[in-house]
């Protein structure tokens, strides 16, 4: 039984997640969160916040030396070497079967998703058509984006017009796995706003990109579950500077 | 091979440590590329040294490969758990230390800038980075040292009030308040806390 109460709990908890309680009280902390679970949550979003002290630092570049040295364990103990693409492939189908049921889930919203495509693609393709015949309007601007090392061979440029209207276009996106989608981010100072969903049916894609540019420092790209991300959640596959 | 890490590299770090979990190296190797400098800067900072920093985040490193079914996602994002593995085991190895001297306990104010980095990869990171170093430049300082010596070093809240000359209540007190201003950064942000 633990000897911790409500009120003692909530005097060690900020101590508990900094990892400064001395062992016998994070042992009875411990049990007190394991009989009374409708806590955890706190103590979840309070880690999340103490969590953050730990980008704090300043950086450091691990030496190659130490991913040689972990990869060597790895790769020994590994079931799946990443030498193995076939294995690879049948474990990302594994993957994706598992969210089959969620796919029934997000249907409607891609049928959403693909009505407003449609609605936008005469605009695109009249922006489109004014890059491919030079007839960029005045005030217009092109900004490069540079590729990750997923999408080395991508070419994408982003049409700034002066009204403020945007267009990305870019050539040789790498074929999304299933149920992900391309998500657009407008970047304000610190700050990755959520912007346009899209998923390149061929070599070439242009979409609109829906929120305004005037106040941002830059626009990326990442590859987000189909219905997009509040946050990014993975590295930018394009970004640059506006 | 290129192709096949060109593949890794479009999933996310929850479908990677799906992957690790059934023993796939090659996942495993993308995570480390992502995360091993988060990794290692907060293992210099609270080790102090290359060696002991190399060792640490090879200990958590190989903890996060071989118990890779224990993430949960709904405790938070990969990197925070990687991260909070890096520093439970720090803190570990801290406390069972013969010696007590931490030559780098000093308390620093936050770090400074960071370079600016050639990889965009690394520009995103630092995007967050930055956005925490802002969270972190609103506390006052008799806070943030607190939040410092407790997260880095590894002293229990006792040792701090007895390092620092102050009631273990003022020094809960200000963990308390530490916390809480870092998380009102955010909330006056209109932003999520960074997961």
């Amino acid at each position: 039984m633990s000897g911790i109460d409500h009120e003692r709990f909530d005097e060690l908890k900020d101590a508990y997640v900094l990892g400064a309680l001395p062992e016998d009280e994070r042992r009875e902390l411990k049990e007190y969160l394991a009989s009374h679970p409708e806590r955890q949550a706190e103590i979840d979003e309070l880690s999340n916040v103490a969590g953050l002290l730990a980008l704090s630092p300043q950086e450091h570049e691990p030496p190659p030396e130490l991913r040689r040295s972990i990869m060597s364990v790895v790769e020994a103990e590994a079931r799946r070497p990443a030498s193995g693409p076939r294995t690879w492939l049948a474990g990302i189908r594994e993957l994706l079967s598992v969210r089959n049921l969620a796919l029934g889930a997000t249907a409607l919203l891609v049928v959403g998703l693909f009505s407003w495509n449609m609605l936008l693609q005469g605009e695109v393709q009249d922006l489109q058509g004014q890059v491919e015949n030079r007839q960029d309007p005045p005030g217009s601007r092109m900004v490069t984006l540079e590729g990750s090392e997923a999408a080395q061979r991508v070419q994408a440029e982003v049409m700034i017009l002066d009204d403020d209207r945007a267009v990305l276009m870019a050539e040789d996106m790498p074929r999304l796995p299933e149920n992900r989608a391309y998500q657009i981010w407008v970047i304000e100072g610190d700050v990755p706003r959520p912007s346009s969903l899209f998923a390149p049916q061929g070599a070439s894609v242009a979409a609109v990109v829906e929120d305004p540019l005037d106040e941002a420092d830059a626009i990326a790209v990442t590859v987000e579950p189909e219905g997009g991300s509040p946050q990014p959640t993975t590295d930018p596959m394009l970004i640059g500077k506006l | 091979m290129a192709d096949l890490r060109r593949q890794y590299l479009l999933l996310a770090d929850e479908e990677l440590i799906a992957l690790v979990v059934e023993g796939d190296a090659g996942a495993f190797a993308v995570l480390y590329d992502r995360h091993a400098r988060a990794a290692y800067s907060l293992a210099y900072r609270m080790m102090g040294e290359k060696q002991a920093a190399e060792d640490l985040v090879q200990d958590a490193l190989l903890k996060v490969w071989r118990g890779a079914g224990s993430y949960r996602t709904e405790r938070g994002s990969v990197r925070t758990w990687i991260l909070s593995i890096v520093h439970n085991r720090g803190i570990d190895q801290l406390r069972s230390l013969a010696s007590r001297r931490r030559t780098h306990d000093k308390v620093e104010a936050s770090a400074s800038a960071s370079q600016p980095s050639e990889a965009f990869a690394e520009a995103w990171r630092n995007t967050r980075r930055e956005q925490v170093r802002k969270a972190l430049g609103t506390l006052p300082p008799e806070q943030l040292k607190i939040l410092e010596l407790a997260y880095f070093s590894g002293y229990t809240h006792a040792e701090i009030a007895g390092l620092l000359g102050l009631p273990l209540g003022t020094v809960k007190g200000r963990m308390r308040l530490g916390l809480k201003k870092i998380k009102g950064y955010f909330d006056s942000q209109d932003m999520a806390v960074p997961r």
